[in-house]
């Protein structure tokens, strides 16, 4: 077996990753990144609606009225995401659990994350859509809030040229998506950090010394902890990193999973590990528009349509958005029917072919994002299967009945016909009851301001062991209401920027 | 295509019916009534499965290469489950219509059939709402070709570049209502 010393090993290569390696490597640190997935670039995604193309890379975690969404390739997500980056809210910060204590750590808010914000933006170029280019759905989406007098918003975007082809979410074929690969990646490589693909995290180990008093600089810090690593490919070479610093940047289903799995060679205490996640309530509706809109369009332009509306923030707690989606996640997601429809059976033959015919011009998609408290757990079986459990509380019920009937009455007062959507499970079959699915699933290490309530504190340091770091969005305490990767990478450059106060590095003054 | 022997099928039942109850009628069905004729003759799987696929999508080229490939594609679990369900549309349709072939049945005729099969038990209804959800899925997303696309929904696939003109509408601001951001974040 290889064994390598680095001073930090980074695990995951996403938006909780990138950060830290950059930041640890310009500032001198000896940095080795490791990737579950493959190597991926511009070069290697294709405009398909093939699932074994995306299969390779998407990845999901099924279980009771959850299932989440991940990808496992270089650069994690932003590979395959529509690239929206929004700030998480304000109100968001001030979330408290069921017994009134505040979910995020004391002091942590968006005024404090809005300097490490502006970075992130910096490096992703997030911008807000031009109007000129915002994709029919989204206008159609605008005009729906407007006729009801309700406020939308154009949303922020990391992308440079974005020439709307509607396949962001397989991969931007025209490198004008600003997936990690193309920025904090090369650079972090470019600063002498390495990053090796196909190799998955197995176990942590802590050291010998872990608990040592706690040396003020790096090169003075002891080798705390082992990682035992296995190719995921070939023959599966196996390979051991001894570092001083591990940071758990593999995702909140990685992150967590990892942990718990190295629950007898860790000293951990807490018992939040892969509990606590939150998922920001994502609920759909469908309809169909009235003869008095014009068209709207399911396939062409970027992915997400362009428009947010926060309308419903304060009172409800929800985001709205439109909707677009290519076929492929549109058909294997739910079976559709029109609400309205006599004819048996509704959700496939003739009236179902009608349906999907006004697919991509008359029909309109909303959703609402949600600030959904933190309770599903996640359970790692023997067998190395992963499943999500979210108890289904009459609060929830509640939350999605009323969320659902907002949205629906959002399209009946603009005289859209209803489209009944039954939501399908991995084999296929309707859901029973309520479901969520989401690609926004945070918290399952969360921060906390004492181990009592979490697994990491507020400098991601998992309580108990020092010098391990969670900085993913498994350490994000609550629903965003917003995509996340924009908070995700903006706390892990806090999170970066904290660990180099702590260790006594700096950034190069030319940096 | 894929073709199973009895005796391989035999033995997929006997593993899949280790994990069902004991009361497993379903499986019992379909093990007594797989017909001779699903082994012995290669493309009546096929023929039945493209009669299955334009009953679920009326309109859809019963000629098209692509069709019912994704029944019968190993990447997907359904491929081996399919010369059953091939035999157990036969079977119903025999049953219900004097002995004809589900293949030549009227589209009416054989969506009468696949909705008997989804009002059967709750393994005989798993197997066809898989088999519908599976057929939308490779003809509306166009699984096999992505230049293709599906031309019955507007569907072009993928490397279709659009102009601007195509992706929004001119003066957009005649859709838009009031803004609650200056810059599309909310404080």
């Amino acid at each position: 077996m290889r064994t390598v010393h680095t001073d930090v090993l980074i695990i995951g290569t996403g938006f909780g990753a990138a950060a830290p390696a950059l930041r640890l490597a310009e500032a001198g640190a000896k940095v080795v990144m490791v990737e579950k997935g493959p190597q991926v670039q511009t070069a290697d995604f294709r405009q398909t609606s093939d699932p074994q193309y995306l299969l390779k890379y998407i990845k999901g975690t099924p279980g009771d009225h959850l299932s989440l969404t991940y990808a496992e390739a270089l650069g994690g997500g932003s590979g395959f995401y529509e690239m929206v980056s929004l700030r998480a809210p304000s109100l968001v910060f001030d979330q408290v659990d069921a017994q009134g204590r505040r979910l995020w750590p004391r002091g942590l808010d968006r005024r404090v994350l809005d300097p490490y914000y502006d970075v992130a933006e910096r490096m992703l170029h997030v911008s807000q859509i031009p109007l000129a280019e915002v994709p029919r759905t989204g206008l159609v989406f605008a005009r729906l809030m407007k006729n009801l007098g309700y406020s939308v918003d154009r949303a922020r975007y990391a992308v440079r040229g974005c020439q709307g082809s509607g396949f962001c979410v397989t991969g931007c074929i025209y490198g004008a998506k600003q997936s990690l690969f193309l920025n904090y990646l090369p650079q972090a490589v470019a600063a002498g950090a390495e990053i090796e693909t196909d190799l998955e995290a197995l176990s942590i180990e802590s050291l010998p010394g872990v608990h040592r008093g706690r040396a003020r600089l790096l090169a003075n810090l002891p080798y705390r902890y082992q990682v035992l690593c296995r190719r995921r490919a070939g023959e599966r070479e196996q390979v051991r990193f001894v570092a001083r610093l591990v940071v758990l940047g593999a995702g909140t289903v990685g992150s967590a999973t990892l942990l718990l799995r190295s629950r007898a060679t860790l000293p951990l205490s807490s018992e939040h590990v892969g509990r606590n996640i939150a998922y920001n309530g994502s609920v759909k509706v469908a309809g169909l528009l009235p003869d008095s809109f014009p068209d709207a369009d399911m396939f062409t332009g970027r992915s997400h349509p362009g428009m947010i509306s926060y309308e419903f923030l304060e009172s409800h707690g929800i985001t709205v958005h439109g909707v677009k989606a290519l076929p492929l996640m549109l058909v294997s997601a739910a079976r559709m029917s029109l609400g309205d429809e006599r004819r048996d059976p509704a959700w496939w033959g003739e009236p179902n072919v009608e349906l999907m015919g006004q697919m991509r011009r008359r029909m309109i998609v909303l959703a609402a994002f949600g600030l959904t408290p933190p309770g599903a757990s996640l359970a790692v079986s023997g067998a190395e299967e992963t499943r999500v459990s979210l108890p289904l509380t009459s609060g929830l019920e509640l939350y999605h009945e009323d969320t659902k009937r907002l949205l629906e009455s959002i399209l009946v007062r603009n005289d859209c016909r209803l489209v009944r959507t039954d939501f399908l499970d991995k084999s296929l079959a309707p859901e029973a009851g309520v479901h969520f699915s989401t690609a926004h699933q945070v918290g399952s290490c969360r921060m906390a301001d004492a181990q009592s309530a979490g697994v990491v504190n507020a400098n991601g340091e998992v309580f108990g062991c020092p010098g391990l770091y969670v900085s993913d969005g498994a350490c994000i305490p609550s629903s965003l209401a917003v995509n996340t990767s924009l908070t995700i990478l903006a706390n892990a450059e806090r999170i970066a920027a904290g660990m180099l106060d702590q260790y006594g590095l700096r950034r190069p003054v030319a940096a | 295509m894929p073709t199973i022997s009895r005796r391989q099928a035999l033995r997929q039942l006997g593993l899949v019916a280790a994990g069902l109850t004991a009361a497993c009628t379903p499986m019992r069905v379909l093990v007594s009534a797989y017909p001779q004729a699903f082994d012995d003759d290669d493309g009546l799987v096929d023929r039945v499965l493209r009669a299955f696929v334009t009953a679920v999508i009326p309109g859809a080229p019963a000629d098209d290469p692509d069709l019912v490939r994704a029944h019968t594609d190993p990447a997907y679990p359904f491929a081996q489950y399919a010369g059953f369900f091939a035999a157990d549309l036969s079977r119903r349709a025999a049953r219900r219509c004097d002995g004809r072939a589900f293949e030549r049945l009227e589209v009416r005729e054989r969506t009468a059939v696949i909705a008997e099969g989804l009002a059967a038990d709750a393994t005989t209804r798993k197997l066809y709402n898989g088999a519908i959800v599976l057929a939308q899925i490779a003809f509306y997303a166009g699984i096999y070709d992505p230049q293709k696309g599906c031309p019955a929904i507007g569907f072009e696939g993928g490397n279709h570049w659009h102009s601007l003109q195509d992706i929004t509408y001119p003066d957009p601001e005649r859709f838009l209502s009031r803004a609650r951001t200056a810059d599309g974040n909310y404080a």
